[in-house]
């Protein structure tokens, strides 16, 4: 079987499995928030290099973001979580977690990794879960406060051509919280997550 | 026989291992109190484990942000879910010395930590996991990497001379703003002036004395606008001002107190004191104009009238 095609039956199945870990990470946040959290749609995509850039850009039409990336690897499928926060949502985030007094950089900084060990954390463990597989996380990597979206990908120097894209856009009911979660799979972990995932394929 | 001593040695090394582990290792139990701490926390916080055992986390360091800590564990615990910290939220979590002392650059060591929430046989989780990683060459190295790109980027959009922005980032933020104004509209005006006479100041006195005015102006500048004003160096002897939340009315205030105290300003030179005076054009943003060059030419214009009408003078453009 060609591995390099995202037919229907593979996209719903990726659909499903993200439905499931999203579930989770939205529970998990909720409780952290104790806020209702409005569960997104995962949009699953195989893009190339440049496409990701478009995606990227048009996901934050907010002109300023933070954004966290954090790389995971386990049983031969590798890739990396990357959270992008828009900086306008920082003011509602420091009400709900009972912060009080001036939201400086630090503080900022502070939200944006407890929101990404969360979200990251648990989607990657509800993934991993239901395709028998544990990935261990690297250390997660601040790709920058405040800066332009365009930034985030220009900045790379390495030689992927395509990925398996997994977008998870997260909001708050009531809230001007906006986030993006987007777990990006390598190439050639496509076969692999193929395999392991056959078993709802029949 | 046989079975419990091979067990016993796995248990050893293992032991042996984590004891020796370039990384720190410590756990708690969900009172805090410290159930496991290696070598690398030995050596780094000079306590043996034998007086950290069974000790509150926070006795053992007393600096411990205790509310910090209190809520990354407890989410840990909670919500049996991992979690890291950078260095860059906070430079350290146990205040180590740097393992560098004597050629490190910075006096403590750099930290990223990683807690995890270890279950125990009931399915509860039972402890916490602290993993403490040595970051510091890695955070010292994007410091001054930061340092110096920020120190690039001064120098990039500084005028030399004046220390006001230059040109071609005065342009830049003048686009901004005027995209910004495009958007959402508020007071702003632009003043464009430039120094009287000026090459006669140059002929007369030389190029140093020159530089001295131009400097001395750049001086008045900085004295009398506010820290949000976008002031530059537009040419030689000509200036720009972008004043933020300042409608015409205001606008023409503010140039005519910067036009006296330039006129009351004196220079220095080998052949006593100077006076200069400078002639200004103030234009408010207005709606029709379609590019930034519009309103640089609508304030140029009024800035023309002033030297046509005898200099040392304001002009609201029309």
């Amino acid at each position: 079987m060609s591995t390099d095609v995202l037919d229907e039956e593979l996209r719903d199945c990726f659909q499903e499995l993200s439905n499931v870990a999203v579930g989770r990470a939205a529970d998990l946040l909720a409780r952290l928030l104790n806020n209702f959290v409005i569960m997104p749609i995962p949009v699953v995509n195989l893009l190339e290099r440049a496409e990701l850039s478009m995606a990227l850009s048009a996901i934050a039409d907010a002109s300023s973001v933070s954004a966290v990336c954090q790389g995971f690897t386990g049983s031969k499928i590798a890739g990396e979580a990357l959270l992008i926060f828009n900086d306008a949502s920082f003011q509602d985030m420091a009400e709900l977690t009972q912060f009080k007094g001036e939201i400086t950089e630090q503080i900022e900084l502070e939200l944006l990794m407890d929101i990404a060990n969360i979200l990251i954390g648990a989607c990657l463990k509800g993934l991993a879960e239901q395709i028998d597989v544990s990935f261990s996380q690297g250390q997660p990597y601040l790709l920058g406060q405040h800066i332009n979206i365009e930034e985030l990908l220009n900045r790379n120097g390495s030689t992927w051509q395509r990925l398996l894209t997994i977008e998870l856009p997260y909001k708050l009911e009531g809230r001007e919280v906006n986030c993006d979660l987007l777990l990006l799979f390598t190439e050639d972990s496509l076969a692999i997550l193929r395999n392991k995932m056959s078993y709802l394929l029949e | 026989m046989n079975t419990d001593y091979t067990g016993l040695a796995e248990f050893h090394w293992l032991i042996e291992v984590m004891q020796t582990v370039d990384v720190g290792v410590l756990v708690l139990d969900l009172e805090y109190q410290i159930t496991a701490w290696n070598g690398f926390m030995e050596n780094n916080s000079g306590i043996d484990s034998a007086d950290a055992l069974g000790r509150s986390l926070f006795d053992v360091f007393d600096d411990l942000s205790v509310e910090w800590f209190k809520h990354k564990a407890d989410t840990v615990i909670q919500l049996r879910n991992r979690a890291f910290t950078t260095w860059e939220q906070r430079a350290y979590v146990f205040k180590f010395r740097n393992n560098r002392p004597i050629t490190g650059v910075t006096e403590y060591m750099y930290q990223n930590c990683t807690f995890i929430p270890v279950i125990g046989t009931t399915g509860k989780v039972q402890n916490l996991a602290v993993i403490v990683y040595d970051v510091t060459d890695i955070a010292t190295s994007k410091l001054e990497l930061k340092a110096a790109n920020d120190r690039l980027a001064q120098l990039s959009r500084t005028d030399g001379l004046t220390q006001l922005y230059n040109r071609a980032y005065w342009e830049e933020m003048l686009s901004n703003e005027f995209k910004r104004q495009k958007r959402h509209a508020h007071d702003l005006s632009l003043i464009m002036f430039d120094i009287d006479h000026f090459k006669k100041v140059n002929d007369t006195y030389g190029h140093q004395v020159g530089d001295d005015v131009i400097r001395a102006v750049a001086e008045e500048v900085r004295h009398n606008s506010r820290n949000t004003d976008i002031a530059g160096r537009y040419g030689g002897e000509e200036f720009a001002l972008l004043l933020i939340d300042s409608d015409a009315e205001n606008a023409l205030l503010f140039a005519e107190r910067l036009r006296k105290a330039i006129e009351n300003r004196r220079v220095s030179t080998p052949e006593g004191e100077l006076q200069v005076t400078v002639s200004l054009g103030v234009a408010p943003w207005k709606e029709s104009f379609h590019h930034y060059n519009a309103w640089i030419e609508a304030a140029d214009k009024a800035l023309y009238t002033s030297k046509d009408e005898g200099r040392n003078r304001s002009t609201l453009s029309k």
